[in-house]
């Protein structure tokens, strides 16, 4: 007998938490700055493998960690936040319809925030990797934009406490708990789990381009 | 002769008339931009050799840290009320509401940099040191005074 699948598996709860803190650290050592900055940018290109494992197990991982298993209609979408206003909560597998969109949102501003970070420069002393190979302009508009869009990253993770919070004291419904120990399917579910072998190379992937990508690349320059 | 020495002083009154007006927006925003241009290549320089980015070169750092250092408060003088327009700058206009607070990072910016030669010519702990300080107050006035 096979045991039950969880309903997240490790790579996505490994991938979660090693995410939170992350953007912790990156925010952190960015606004303490100086030498810290060394590690902003490490920071930096451990999320974009993060990210780029994400996007990756988000076609080939477990069916929970599937974009096609949540990126629903915007109209589900709608639909799903009107029953919530009128607490009338019916509890999803996996991320629900609102959930869903969210995933894509913080993948989204997440990938904006450390692309824009490797073409980065204050015109102090911190550069990133690749300004070296984009214009003064265009280095001062990747500017403007990691500088905004730390503030979206920091209200999306706001909205995703306090929906975090809603469920728990207003639905009753633990989303925490899950995350850590990966929780369970319903009985009868046929939901897959993904390959940790599978999870383990992509990850080691993603690691070797971003290290082509912040190492090797710019030694050409 | 009187006459030559009346017009004479009055050429020179006239000279130093001239010398203390003070230089147009554009010309003061110009002089600032070229001082700051010299002063980030000479520090960036030197910032990559304390980030490991470049081998430490002691001749060239001590080069470049005195660069900076003379560079440093040439700016300070070149931010006369209404150089806040007149050619493409990126300085705020908030550096004129919150002058006080401006000059003194702008101070602390001149301090720091003043103790770069010393620590070009110790050792490379040492400028990493002078470095990271300077950085902090260049960046400090970059935040609140300098457009993105």
């Amino acid at each position: 007998m096979k045991p039950p699948s969880p309903l997240w598996d490790a790579p996505i709860r490994l991938f979660h938490w090693a995410l939170v803190l992350l953007v912790i650290a990156s925010f952190v050592t960015a606004k303490v700055g100086g030498e810290w900055m060394a590690w902003h940018l490490r920071s930096g290109y451990a999320i974009l493998t993060l990210l780029l494992f994400r996007v990756v197990w988000g076609f080939v991982g477990s069916t929970t960690a599937r974009f096609s298993s949540f990126l629903k209609a915007p109209k589900a979408a709608l639909e799903y936040a009107r029953g919530l206003m009128a607490r009338q909560h019916v509890p999803s597998v996996g991320h629900n319809p609102l959930g869903g969109w969210m995933v894509l949102v913080m993948i989204l501003i997440l990938l904006v925030q450390v692309s824009t970070g490797l073409f980065a420069d204050d015109e102090v002393s911190t550069q990133g990797p690749l300004s070296i190979f984009a214009s003064a302009k265009l280095v001062s508009r990747v500017n403007q934009v990691h500088e905004v869009n730390q503030w979206i990253i920091v209200g999306a993770v706001v909205m995703h406490l306090v929906a975090i919070s809603f469920y728990q004291w207003g639905l009753r419904s633990n989303l925490l708990r899950p995350m850590f120990d990966g929780g369970a399917l319903p009985p009868g579910s046929a939901a897959r789990r993904g390959s940790t072998i599978l999870a383990a190379v992509i990850f080691v992937v993603a690691s070797s381009a971003v290290y082509w990508l912040v190492v090797i690349l710019p030694r050409s320059a | 002769m009187r006459k030559a020495a009346i017009a004479c002083s009055l050429a020179l009154a006239s000279l130093s008339a001239v010398a203390q007006q003070p230089l147009k927006p554009e010309k003061q925003i110009e002089l600032r931009q070229s001082a700051y241009a010299l002063i980030g290549y000479n520090f960036g320089n030197i910032a990559a050799m304390a980030q490991d980015k470049q081998p430490y070169n002691k001749d060239e750092a001590t080069r470049n840290a005195d660069f900076v250092a003379m560079l440093s408060d040439v700016p300070k003088g070149f931010f006369g009320e209404g150089t806040d327009k007149g050619r493409d700058t990126k300085a705020k206009p908030e550096i004129w509401q919150k002058r006080a607070d401006f000059d003194a990072k702008m101070d602390k910016m001149i301090q720091e940099a003043k103790k770069l030669p010393a620590a070009a010519r110790a050792d490379l702990t040492a400028l990493k040191k002078a470095v990271a300080d300077t950085g902090s107050a260049c960046k400090a006035c970059h935040d609140d005074y300098r457009a993105k």
